[in-house]
């Protein structure tokens, strides 16, 4: 871990294993929590093995679907672990620059009350880093501010 | 004549290098002199000076001379805003495995129901 560059968020969730990964896995049920409400995900390609293409596009309440996210699994072992990254597109071709290079590591274990659920994203070159924040606001960040501006108003 | 950090490509690409993130880590417990700080590593001390006149530049340490030491600090404003695009990230994943959770438990309770 480089503290400078990665952050790790983990949780237990209140629901066993097999339904934590169904809805990771199911693009009908992964489009419906990826992208905060009152955007709507839809899920182009989930191609669940090494190489396998990963793309969601997105849309504004009400608007046109676009491109939010394209990337390739790089290891998906059944019920533990997802491995994907957006510096690659589906068959280990080179993606086009994203807005951000990162590598996102989403380990699923078994937990007393649940599941341990957790999501370590190693982001690329800060250059490429420092433009995630547009990325972050667009994607849920924003929501959080106004959210609290509307608190503070 | 203060190096405020420009932007956070400035801020980002000084991390890009190994020594300098390293230089941070040490600093970010409090402020050390050249010598101290070069201690650790295999480097002539010219090319150290770079790494420390890049960290400069970038807006991450000061550098003040008392005598003949010269003394590095960090400068919060640069951990400020790096902590500022870190944390707009964790406040993404955060949010996401809020969803899961949320969506997770309102299937449950639509099966139990």
């Amino acid at each position: 871990m480089n503290p400078e560059l990665d952050l790790t968020i983990s949780r237990v969730i209140k629901a066993p294993r097999a339904a934590v990964w169904s809805a990771w896995t199911d693009p009908v049920k992964f489009a419906r929590w990826w992208i905060p409400e009152p955007m709507r995900c839809r899920v182009v390609a989930m191609d669940l093995q090494a190489g396998g293409a990963f793309v969601t596009e997105m849309a504004e309440a009400g608007g046109d679907f676009g491109p939010h996210q394209s990337a390739c699994f790089l290891a998906v072992d059944p019920m533990e672990r997802i491995v994907f990254t957006n510096t690659l597109l589906g068959g280990w071709r080179p993606a086009e620059k994203p807005f951000l290079n990162i590598t996102a590591i989403i380990t699923f274990c078994d937990h007393p009350e649940g599941t341990d659920y957790s999501s370590c994203v190693m982001h690329g070159t800060p250059d490429e880093a420092s433009k995630h924040v547009e990325y972050g606001f667009h994607d849920g960040w924003g929501t959080v501010i106004m959210q609290l501006a509307k608190l503070v108003e | 004549m203060e190096n405020y950090p420009s932007s956070l490509d400035t801020v980002f690409q000084a991390l890009a290098d190994p020594t300098r993130r390293a230089v941070i880590a040490r600093l970010g417990r409090g402020p050390a002199s050249i010598g101290e700080l070069a201690e650790p590593f295999e480097m002539a001390l010219p090319s150290f000076l770079k790494h420390v006149r890049a960290l400069e530049d970038s807006g991450w340490i000061e550098t003040r001379k008392q005598g003949r030491v010269r003394t590095c600090a960090i400068r919060p404003e640069a951990l400020a805003a790096a902590e500022g695009w870190l944390s707009a990230q964790r406040a993404l994943w955060a949010q996401r495995t809020d969803r899961l959770e949320r969506f997770l438990l309102d299937e449950e309770q639509g099966i139990t129901k």
